[in-house]
């Protein structure tokens, strides 16, 4: 007997095979949730570089560069409510940290990007373990209060710092950054932010505050600190707050902090909470979207219709309108809805095919 | 420094006595300090010997499995080679054939599901047509038409194919097999010899590997060895109990939940601790796992190391690591996950990555979680709910869940489990089923339990010593049989005779499985 070639015409499928096994590789990739964020960055990238070239309109192209740099706020935002059960209103004054410390790190002191983003970062996490601390003794509303009380300090410090900032255009890696192609880098440090949150959120420690959230008995009995990942889950979220505020302060180029409608108002903390629990406050996916219809769907789409364009409270009622209707019919958010809609679909796809061949097909 | 440090000790000293002596709360502090850090580097250490010694253990599969793949990949490349002179040897009019079966049969299997389509429909349509009453030879004809059709678009498919045999036949007709004999002899000579190199290279490898890692087990073993140099005493704990309670108290305000309790849990024994409610069970479970800091007392515990530690020296959340593992009274579990991940939950401190590598989602992150999953579908399988791994937990049954918890708790290697009314919310035939886990967890792992239990039936079947409490107090310990004797045990869950308040009518739907004695029927009246 011949050990190779067992089958005399193996070698009669060979190309099919290949072909398949492509195939397969692609599906698996498509499936892979890194490839899925790389793929977005890669369209997103592809959008900048369109309105660059002025195919698409500027607006559109600022509208998604905003939306992309809230999300960031969004996701950690997703962590700490979604998976830690903690809730903050401190957003927008967390992400007060991110814009002054571009501004002092760039515009007064000459330094370069990455040392804004650490200073950021470093101030964000004492900020965030100040917070963490506090949440080991205040739970629910109350902590919301506190984090809303902490925002307003943080933005009254901000008005008396220095009420109106701006940056000018500046280098990285030797390269300029002009404010339309500001969402290259944007795109790209969302991209990151998603992956490590979601290897974060498979990994143990996701579990570890899951297991923190249903029940902290249960947690500690099973070796789970509480001060760790409580200090863990506030910390994320500060810095991933600080980091969407030097985003934001990348496409914008302007903050102001009187102003009762910026970025550091409580309605930025009110829009990321309702921009979570809309998309569904355990979804990467779903955070972003929501951030999308806060923030994003009136500059990028409804101001392109006359009767909106004249009544922009609409759009503010709609949005509350869609607040209500996810809280009672779906409490998992948009993500809940589309993963239902999912397994309908795949039973209506099998009726039908019974209805046409038959039932007992195999 | 020196001048600050004389200055603190001399104000310290002249407060001494009469508030408190700072340096020596100082040093106490810093000492505990001290012994909280040894505790962890020792912690650590364990874990990383533990971790060596599952690689050293799969090691032997890991190099099988490396041979066997580079055998695989010897023979696909090999099939390869041989694809050109197989064709060239082989009988050309067999091989043809057999690729133009393959290609009707192919064809065939895509006509069965039109054939099936145009069955239902005919069908409908006859179903239909039979309801209203009309005519239905229009349909037949019609049904006969597309059947018609269908066949002549086979007959056609077989010319086809036939046409394409007669233009291959004149071009390929000779078989010559002469090359494919003597590449496959090469080949197979090559096989023997690429799969001798193969093993003997990894055997030296495994060998290499092997050697390290035991070098690496030994340093680590004669650093914990190291730690152990003070080795403390047993504390007056004699060699075969597990856990001594001492002087329990549990004070909340004025409140005596626990007053004074003492007991032995011994090695291997299950141990049932039963009251009336209200009695404080519960309270001393949570003063054992630190949950609540005891009043007073001590709660001395021989650990998974075989030392004999005080549990009032640590912290709830490193109680698992001592190896005391508990279940609780109402389902504690994640809801959201896997009942495989709710497993990996109780490992959390198990690895040895920290929160950086998972974010960043290392290698080692994977191995290790391929180390645990495996020992927890070995558990899953022990319980025997090895089918709901993947489930979520959100909508298992109440009694799956059960299992799930007592199995989590499997997880953590625990030297004993403490369960929280295993039995609250099963039926008579899960009870059952529970007994019988709780004696072979017993007996398969070799862990104590120490269990709280209103079932009276499951506690005096698997329990081999009883402690009965009320309110805080001892009443009785001893065998199932002597407590079912006890007189205060009976009294303290039936009332005294003269007693005819209605709590303790209430009271008497569980009370201990002996009717047979005269005081048991005063309680009724």
């Amino acid at each position: 007997m011949n050990k190779f070639l067992s089958n005399k015409y193996a070698f009669l499928g060979k190309e099919q095979k290949a072909n398949t096994a492509l195939t397969n590789k692609m599906r698996g990739a498509l499936k892979n949730s890194t490839w899925q964020f790389l793929i977005f960055g890669a369209l997103i990238c592809v959008i900048g570089y369109l309105a660059v070239n002025k195919v698409i309109p500027y607006s559109l192209q600022s509208g998604i560069a905003t939306t992309l740099a809230y999300s960031i706020a969004a996701i950690g935002f997703c962590l700490l409510m979604g998976y830690s059960g903690l809730a903050s209103l401190g957003t927008g004054g967390f992400i007060g940290i991110g814009t002054y410390s571009v501004y002092y790190i760039m515009n007064e002191s000459n330094m370069s990007f990455a040392i804004a983003i650490i200073v950021a970062l470093l101030v964000s996490v004492v900020i965030g373990i100040i917070v963490g601390f506090i949440s080991l003794r205040i739970e629910g509303i109350y902590l919301c209060i506190l984090t809303l009380g902490l925002s307003e300090i943080l933005r009254n410090l901000y008005m008396a710092l220095e009420d109106t900032i701006k940056i000018s255009n500046f280098e990285i890696f030797g390269m300029l950054v002009k404010r339309q192609s500001s969402i290259y880098i944007v795109a790209v440090v969302l991209v990151v932010i998603m992956i490590i949150t979601q290897n974060l959120i498979n990994s143990p420690t996701g579990r570890a505050m899951l297991a923190m959230k249903n029940s902290t008995a249960a947690a500690q009995a099973m070796g789970i600190s509480l001060i760790k990942y409580r200090l863990l889950a506030f910390v994320i979220c500060t810095a991933y707050a600080a980091i969407s505020g030097v985003m934001l302060m990348v496409c914008m180029r302007a903050a102001t902090a009187s102003d009762g409608t910026g970025f550091y108002a409580l309605i930025t903390s009110l829009n990321i909470l309702a921009a979570v629990i809309i998309g569904g406050y355990k979804s990467i996916w779903g955070a972003v979207f929501g951030t999308y219809i806060m923030y994003g769907l009136q500059t990028t789409l409804l101001n392109r219709i006359e009767v909106l364009q004249e009544n922009p409270v609409i759009i503010t009622f709609v949005s509350g309108v869609l607040v209500i209707l996810v809280v009672m019919f779906y409490p998992g958010g948009i993500a809940q809805l589309i993963w239902e809609l999912k397994g309908k679909l795949k039973k209506l796809f099998t009726k039908l095919k019974e209805v046409r061949y038959g039932k007992d097909l195999g | 420094m020196a001048k600050i440090w004389d200055k603190i000790k001399h104000s310290a000293e002249s407060f001494k006595g009469k508030v408190i002596s700072l340096p020596e709360t100082i040093k106490t502090s810093a000492d505990k300090m001290v012994v909280r850090f040894n505790h962890k580097q020792l912690m650590n250490l364990r874990r990383n010997l533990e971790f060596v010694n599952v690689e050293l253990g799969g090691l032997d599969a890991k190099y099988d499995k490396k041979a066997e793949a580079k055998a695989n990949a010897f023979v696909r490349s090999a099939n390869k080679k041989l694809a050109k002179p197989a064709f060239d040897a082989c009988d050309k009019e067999e091989y043809i054939n057999a690729l133009l079966a393959d290609k009707m049969q192919r064809y065939d299997k895509r006509a069965y599901m039109s054939h099936r389509a145009v069955n239902q429909s005919t069908a409908r349509a006859l179903f239909k047509a039979t309801a209203k009453g009309e005519d239905t030879l229009e349909i037949l004809a019609k049904h006969l038409e597309k059947m018609n059709s269908l066949s002549a678009k086979r007959s056609a498919f077989e010319e086809k194919l036939s046409a394409e045999k007669e233009k291959f036949l004149l071009n390929n007709s000779t078989a010559d097999d002469t090359a494919y004999v003597t590449l496959n002899a090469t080949l197979e000579k090559q096989y023997e010899e690429s799969c001798t190199a193969v093993a003997t290279k990894l055997a030296e490898a495994k060998d290499k590997k092997r050697a390290k890692l035991t070098a690496k087990a030994e340093k680590l073993t004669a650093k914990i060895a190291s730690f152990k140099t003070e080795e403390k005493d047993r504390q007056g704990v004699a060699d075969d109990v597990v856990l001594s309670v001492k002087n329990l108290k549990m004070y909340f305000g004025g409140l005596k939940a626990v007053d004074d309790l003492t007991f032995d849990v011994k090695k291997g024994e299950v141990f049932g601790l039963i009251g009336p409610n209200g009695a404080g069970k519960t309270t001393v479970f949570n003063c054992i796992t630190r949950f609540y800091n005891a009043t007073g007392g001590d709660m001395l515990f021989e650990n998974k190391h075989g030392e004999v530690v005080d549990m009032r020296d640590f912290k709830v959340h490193d109680v698992i690591l001592q190896g005391i593992s508990r279940t609780f009274q109402n389902i504690e579990l994640v809801k959201e996950i896997s009942v495989l991940e709710n497993l990996l939950v109780a490992c959390t401190r198990s690895y040895r990555t920290g929160i950086l590598a998972h974010a960043v989602g290392l290698p080692l992150l994977k191995k290790e979680d391929r180390i645990f999953k495996q020992k927890a579908m070995g558990i899953l399988k022990f319980m025997g709910i090895e089918n709901y791994a993947g489930w979520l937990a959100m909508g298992l049954p109440y009694g799956i869940l059960k299992k799930v918890e007592i199995a989590r708790a499997l997880m953590a290697d625990p030297k004993l489990i403490i369960m929280d009314e295993p039995a609250a919310g099963l039926n008579d035939a899960e009870t059952k089923e529970l007994t019988e886990t709780i004696r072979r967890i017993r007996d398969t792992f070799g862990v104590t339990i120490l269990l709280v239990e209103h079932d009276m039936g499951l506690v005096m079947n698997v329990c081999d010593t009883v402690c009965a409490i009320s309110f805080g107090q001892m009443l009785a310990i001893g065998t199932t049989e002597e407590i079912q004797k006890n007189k205060a045990v009976q009294e303290a869950y039936l009332g005294v005779a003269d007693d005819e308040d209605s709590a303790t009518e209430e009271e008497n739907e569980q009370a201990p499985v002996a009717p047979e004695t005269e005081e048991t029927d005063k309680g009724g009246n």
